[in-house]
């Protein structure tokens, strides 16, 4: 499936999600939103997010860890309909 | 003044002062933004009768308009707080656009959860003007930590993982730090104790009588049997505290009596109910050791002796003052842990009401420990109020009242 990445690295709250629904709004159908982020907030921000949400789905949510050791939190979203 | 040039921000210091203040309605109300499973776990609370308002900051960038119209007016300034102050921020500045006052928590939840404020414990008239004794009531996370000062010299209890506030606060008293003691290894909150003992050359003491010895690159002074730690005797005034050994919410718990009429009692004994005793997985073990504690230790000291705890677990346990404390024979007739008589009894009782403990308490143990690092996630695992009360005494003599 193809993947569009938002880098939301070093980015504060709101800024993730105000990002993430600017590229929700580009995203095509089959599409899906990667959103790399550093705050560790934003995972439980962006369950909370998708359940008020009706027009995407959370698909996924991982962490995962860039070359210096940081920590990131990926979020997948998808589109519905 | 202007409207223009009111302000935009207020710290956590004021939020505090807020919410002991007499407050009339419409005055001013709580604005929570953060998602709600951070906000149903803990949130700002005090004794001024402020409304609280929840709504997620998420539903102010996919409708503005509709979260605006959600917010309750007639309700005053909104004071809006997040986790960390950024998406608060963003929200009261939403809220002034459309014409509604508003000012956000500079720092948001984590700072709320650093704050402490100092607070003298009156002395009873035979000890005034010898010794100081200061609580420091981190109220947000209900963690209260303690200096003892006389003659120049200070004891610093429990401190939190920020030794530059004990160190300019004693220093502002006119004394140095000799000592520092731990009533315990914490697992909800990241101790400063090793720190502050280092950093000032006081002798450091702390009990992990179960697992892992602690690794702090320091010598550990003793804290086996009855320890007397004196102070002030280089100025002629002479302060005893003495360590009891009270196991039971920990093996290595030690409450410090302070001049034969102070308990810091640690996690042992609070102004309503005890320490839970499933931190490490030994419940029952643990149970008998506090029943041991509660009924033998705690049981030789007079009605007289004043109890101050290392937690409170809501503002209602604090006076007018914010001062958390309590009379021991107060607390003895009216705890319903004492009352059970039966080590059995009080065993099952205590494992009746084990719960889930935060998933995090482990690491912050081994971190006080020295065997891990926080680095820089002490704030994140810092955050929520302190779990270290036991509940199933308490939710039983609620019960038998209603």
């Amino acid at each position: 499936m193809e993947e569009k990445v938002l880098d939301a690295r070093g980015l504060k709250c709101p800024m993730p999600i105000v990002k993430s629904k600017k590229a929700l709004q580009e995203l095509l159908a089959g599409q899906v939103l990667k959103v790399i982020a550093t705050d560790p907030g934003s995972v439980l921000d962006f369950q909370g997010w998708a359940k008020t949400n009706p027009s995407f789905q959370l698909v996924g949510q991982r962490n995962e860890k860039d070359e210096t050791g940081r920590d990131l939190y990926v979020h997948l979203l998808a589109r519905n309909g | 003044m202007a409207n223009s040039q009111s302000k935009t921000e207020i710290t956590v210091q004021e939020l505090y002062e807020r919410l002991y203040r007499p407050t009339e309605p419409g005055q001013w109300f709580l604005l929570d933004v953060r998602n709600e499973d951070e906000a149903k776990g803990w949130r700002v609370e005090g004794p001024a009768a402020v409304p609280y308002f929840h709504l997620p900051y998420f539903a102010f960038i996919d409708d503005p308009e509709a979260a605006l119209a959600t917010v309750p007016p007639g309700l005053g300034e909104a004071v809006v707080v997040c986790a960390k102050g950024s998406s608060s921020e963003f929200v009261a500045e939403l809220l002034r656009d459309a014409g509604r006052p508003a000012v956000n928590v500079t720092g948001g939840m984590i700072a709320w959860g650093d704050f402490h404020v100092p607070l003298q414990v009156p002395l009873n008239p035979a000890q005034q003007g010898r010794y100081e004794l200061w609580q420091f009531n981190r109220f947000g996370k209900g963690c209260l930590s303690y200096a003892v000062i006389a003659g120049g010299e200070a004891i610093v209890v429990d401190p939190s993982r920020f030794p530059a506030l004990y160190e300019d606060f004693v220093k502002s008293r006119g004394a140095r730090i000799v000592e520092v003691l731990e009533t315990h290894v914490h697992a909800d909150h990241l101790s400063g104790g090793a720190q502050l003992a280092r950093r000032n050359q006081a002798r450091y003491r702390v009990l992990n009588a179960h697992g892992a010895e602690p690794v702090l690159g320091m010598e550990i002074a003793p804290l086996d049997g009855d320890v007397e730690i004196r102070l002030g005797g280089a100025k002629g005034v002479t302060l005893s505290a003495r360590a009891l050994r009270t196991p039971g919410h920990t093996p290595g718990s030690t409450s410090y009596l302070v001049d034969d009429h102070y308990l810091l009692s640690g996690d042992t004994l609070f102004v309503q109910g005890v320490g839970r005793p499933d931190l490490g997985g030994h419940a029952e073990e643990w149970s008998r050791e506090l029943f041991h504690s509660l009924k033998h230790v705690v049981a030789g000291l007079g009605d007289e002796v004043q109890v101050l705890p290392a937690h409170f677990g809501s503002y209602e346990e604090a006076d007018r003052q914010g001062l958390v404390r309590g009379r021991l024979g107060t607390l003895r007739s009216n705890s319903p842990e004492f009352a059970i008589t039966d080590p059995e009894e009080f065993v099952r009782t205590m494992k009746a009401g084990v719960k889930e403990a935060p998933a995090i308490y482990g690491e912050i143990i081994k971190a006080n420990l020295g065997l891990v690092d926080p680095g820089e996630k002490a704030g994140e695992w810092e955050l929520g109020k302190n779990e270290c009360a036991a509940t199933a005494a308490k939710r039983r003599a609620a019960q038998g009242r209603a």
